[in-house]
């Protein structure tokens, strides 16, 4: 395929694009909670916490082709743990990440014993199944001294918290965020500052995931995930070791998934099964579809995917809106009864099979090719790390995602 | 005692929409290879419908039947259009288009109908409440032993019998079911009978989604309405019922069906404070774990040999 | 009269061509014998000529074009095969194979009489008449095979490997049972081959295909003749 300009990975021309994008990608992280206004702050939150849940969903089914439509448990899980831990013992918030992340491995992990023993189909029956489980669980009277029940938490006998964040209690909340003597938020009790605090928070959670999946998509385990995929007996031959591997991942993206649900909790300062739209089988089902419209098996697709699907519902909520962009939807949709966001996905979703299965991400590179081609380093070192994406790579379809 | 028998009989006819819902599933999987995600939202679009012919003053068993040709039609047509031209590129391809389509259907119905349960007094409907195909006034029961035993409940357990021996006369005495047998067993070899594949995967589809439409409607009926949720939870333990039957055998899966509702409410019955109404799917979900982990290929499917 | 003729038929899977340009045909009441190694393209051949796959040239049944028709349309016209490695309905009764056999036929009592027939033709079959067919041993799936074939009353029947994976014994029953339609009623056969022995000896007619091409066609005496390719291809 003709190219208009090819530039060799690692050379000169290659930094300066990535360093460009970076500067893209940096300059509007920092523009909205400073310029924009509490609405957009809080739809960006929302954009962060599901681009979160989607990276997180993409290392097991997009990388791996390991079917989970029941990661809104493990978000769930890790908006729970932060609920009990805050409202009932009192803790920090600050520790119920990584606690929440090592709750939701542990279950992961579990989960994916059985799964391994389970074909495609059957997997996602039973991922389906504990998406659904879930929500009933929390409203399990057995488990309501945990879980608060029907009605969640903070309840009435939940301890007072000391250490403020607001998770329900007006009284010994949080009034200045200081790092290091650093104190950049200012009262926190202003809702202004508050929702930029939160912002923040959803940003770095973001940050931090795809920094992780991109660390693991990159290395041997990644080019392991990928093999598994694409021809599971295949990969076993040529030693990838599937339940270790298969556990690994799904504890992974289970621990990942479950730090969106902190930051949910945190934000919406408490927790319920009503309250929470992303713990329940539609947050597990509004995953998948954002996931593999962005595109799945790429880094980049779920983060573009979650800030569509949340542009697109936000623009499409309201018929008050004069914007632009409703008054071409408005026409093809004037009819129906219920905002038609869901209905544009659910058809975009099924198109983009037809024509551009690989997602937003896989039509970028096709079409950026064309203009930018990156040349890889040529071959030199030998050894089982080359010599295995040697021979991966006739058996996958590799793809360069956009840096 | 009694309460136990009232409770097997409550349990069959619960069991009994699973029953249906996994009977599309596994003919579909037979025919096909696919897992039908969207299986409980084309029952449910049908019982809109038919609650729509109802509102248009058609009765009931008409406006069934017409539900199930909606049924017929729509999963027809998706077999066409959107699975065919989609199966050539991958299960997974398939699998997301059927997730698609879930979704589109459900947000569909609300679109249509709106996302309040009908009927409802505040849109102006006309009746008063979703109609059930049998007479289920209060007083229709019987009353042996102090037992209540529904018509309703009965009826739907003998339609849902009545439909499996259809199904199985289809299947071993007809020349179409004979097609559908042999696509299921091996397709390329059905091409050199001189077997039309095509028009049979066309057809499995649609009869899947007619059986589905049913299964809606009852549903719906036994509801006493019918709202954009009602069928998530029926189509997962009508998957329960397809695995524990075998998604390869009709009859496994209307027996999965039937024993999974009557081992539910049983547990629900017995067990409130373990099971109660909260954690009824909890039942399902272990049911398709243990089979899934103890004997994948169900209680009458065939174990299949997996080509690398 | 020339009953099926291929001229310049291409064909393959995807982005690989496996026939090039072949040019074949078999006149009515001939058993014509195409030989080849594997990956010559035998059973890619009776592919294309049964539609199962798409096909480039032109392929020609009674003078009647069937190059772009269906599976279906082939096996009505009067070309039914037996496919390589059996290709039996296993979850399917032996019985009930053959009544797929008889799909595309109305006359039920005569299908019944043509059960009742290849039953005896292979008693081993009529021992196991309500058995699954999965069930059934290699030789016995390949008399099944060629039994469901027959029941559409082909005018032609192809052959793909029949001999593939049975031992010799039952190979030479098949072969025997073949050899007694072909001369009895005048079945034409187009048969491949790996296994160039027992086919000579029945065949009016041999191809030898390789790589996608015929490169030898004949009487089967006149290809034992010539040394180069009777060392080369027969073994001998």
């Amino acid at each position: 395929m003709k190219s208009l300009v090819s530039i060799r990975e690692g050379g000169l021309a290659n930094w300066a694009l990535r360093l460009g994008a970076a500067a893209f990608v940096i300059g509007l992280v920092f523009w909205v909670p400073t310029s924009a206004g509490a609405g957009l702050i809080s739809t960006a939150i929302e954009a962060l916490t599901l681009m979160s849940a989607a990276m997180a969903l993409n290392l097991i089914l997009g990388y791996t082709g390991q079917i989970s439509i029941g990661h809104s448990a493990f978000l769930g899980i890790g908006a729970y743990t932060t609920g009990i831990m805050v409202s009932r013992w009192g803790l920090s918030p600050w520790i119920t990440f990584p606690a929440a992340f090592v709750i939701a491995f542990v279950v992961g992990v579990i989960v994916s014993f059985p799964a391994s023993r389970i074909k495609g189909v059957y997997l996602a029956l039973v991922t389906l199944a504990l998406g659904l489980v879930f929500p009933q669980l929390l409203t399990w009277k057995k488990l309501s001294w945990l879980t608060g029940g029907g009605a969640g938490l903070p309840n009435d006998d939940s301890q007072l918290q000391t250490t403020g964040f607001n998770i329900g209690r007006k009284s010994g909340q949080m009034q200045h965020f200081e790092i290091f003597g650093w104190d950049p938020f200012g009262d926190l009790r202003r809702p202004d500052n508050k929702a930029a605090f939160w912002y923040w928070i959803a940003a770095v959670v973001a940050v931090i995931v795809y920094l992780v999946c991109r660390g693991v998509v990159k290395s041997r385990v990644g080019r392991s995930m990928v093999a598994i995929r694409d021809n599971e007996t295949a990969a076993a031959v040529m030693g990838v070791n599937l339940v270790k591997t298969k556990a690994m991942v799904f504890g992974l993206s289970a621990g990942l998934c479950a730090l969106p649900g902190c930051v949910i909790a945190i934000k919406i300062g408490s927790v319920s099964p009503e309250g929470i739209a992303s713990l329940t089988v539609k947050g597990a089902i509004t995953f998948l579809i954002v996931m593999v419209i962005g595109g799945a098996g790429s880094l980049w697709g779920p983060v573009i995917g979650a800030a569509l699907y949340v542009f697109v519902t936000e623009k499409t909520g309201e018929w008050a809106n004069d914007d632009a962009i409703p008054a071409l939807i408005r026409p093809l949709f004037a009819w129906a009864k219920v905002p038609p966001g869901d209905g544009i996905f659910a058809i975009l979703l099924i198109l983009l099979m037809f024509v551009a299965p690989r997602g937003i991400v896989g039509v970028w590179n096709q079409y950026s090719s064309r203009i930018v081609r990156v040349l890889p380093r040529p071959a030199g070192a030998v050894g089982p790390a080359p010599m295995a994406v040697a021979v991966m790579s006739t058996v996958t379809d590799s793809e360069r995602e956009p840096e | 005692m009694a309460l136990f028998f009232q409770r097997i009989v409550d349990g069959l006819s619960y069991g009994s929409v699973y029953a249906l819902i996994a009977l599309g599933l596994v003919i579909v999987y037979r025919g096909t290879g696919h897992l039908n995600f969207a299986q409980g939202e084309m029952a449910l679009f049908c019982a809109y419908f038919v609650y729509q012919f109802g509102e248009w003053g058609i009765p009931i068993w008409p406006a069934m039947f017409l539900g199930m040709g909606v049924g017929f039609v729509v999963g027809s047509a998706t077999e066409v259009t959107l699975i065919r031209p989609i199966a050539k590129r991958s299960p997974f391809a398939v699998f997301i288009v059927t997730i698609g389509l879930f979704t589109f259907l459900n947000w569909l119905d609300g679109a249509i109908w709106g996302n309040q349960q009908l009927p409802n007094s505040g849109v102006g409907s006309k009746q008063l409440k979703y109609p059930s195909l049998f007479p289920n006034d209060p007083q229709d029961q019987w009353l042996p032993f102090g037992v209540s035993i529904r018509y309703e409940r009965v009826g739907i357990l003998v339609l849902v019998l009545v439909l499996t021996g259809l199904l199985f006369l289809l299947f071993n005495k007809t020349k179409f079911g004979l097609s559908m047998r042999a696509v299921a067993s091996n397709s390329e070899s059905a091409k050199l009978t001189g077997i039309r594949t095509n028009r049979v995967l066309m057809m499995s589809w649609g009869l899947a989604a007619a059986i589905g439409a049913l299964g809606g409607v009852v549903q719906a009926g036994l509801n006493g309405n019918v709202n954009l949720g009602l069928m998530f939870t029926v189509f997962i333990y009508g998957s329960a019922a397809a695995t524990l039957g075998g998604f390869d055998s009709p009859g496994g899966a209307v027996i999965g069906g039937l024993m999974i509702g009557v081992i539910e409410n049983l547990a629900s019955g017995y067990l409130p404070k373990w099971v109660g109404q909260e954690m009824k799917l909890g039942v399902a979900f272990i049911v398709i774990l243990a089979v899934l982990l103890a004997k994948p290929s169900g209680l009458f499917g065939t174990a299949k040999v997996e080509r690398v | 009269m020339t009953l099926l003729k291929a001229s310049g038929l291409t064909a393959g899977y995807g982005p690989v061509t496996v026939l090039q340009h072949l040019d074949l045909e078999v006149q009515e009441g001939e058993f014509v014998v195409m030989l080849g190694a594997n990956g010559a393209g035998k059973t890619t051949t009776m592919r294309a000529i049964s539609g199962l796959i798409s096909r480039q040239g032109h392929v020609e049944f009674e003078g009647v074009d069937i190059t772009k028709a269906p599976p279906d349309a082939i096996v009505r016209a009067g070309i039914a095969q037996v496919p390589q490695g059996r290709g039996t309905f296993p979850e399917l009764s032996v019985e009930d194979n053959l009544h797929t056999g008889a799909f595309i036929r109305s006359d039920a009592d005569s299908v019944r009489d043509d059960i009742a027939r290849w039953l005896e033709v292979f008693p081993r079959l009529a021992e196991r008449r309500h058995q699954r067919a999965g069930s059934l041993s290699g030789g016995e799936q390949q008399m099944l095979a060629i039994a469901r074939a027959l029941m559409s009353r082909p005018k032609l029947l192809l052959c793909d490997e029949p001999s593939l994976g049975l031992a010799p014994l039952i190979t030479q029953e098949l072969f025997a049972v073949l050899e007694g339609l072909h001369r009895d009623e005048g079945l034409s056969v187009l048969l491949v081959e790996q296994n160039a022995n027992l086919a000579m000896h029945i065949a009016s007619r041999v191809y030898l295909l390789e790589t996608g091409r015929i490169v030898a066609s004949g009487s089967a005496a006149e290809l034992s003749a010539d040394d180069s390719i009777r060392k080369a291809y027969l073994g001998f």
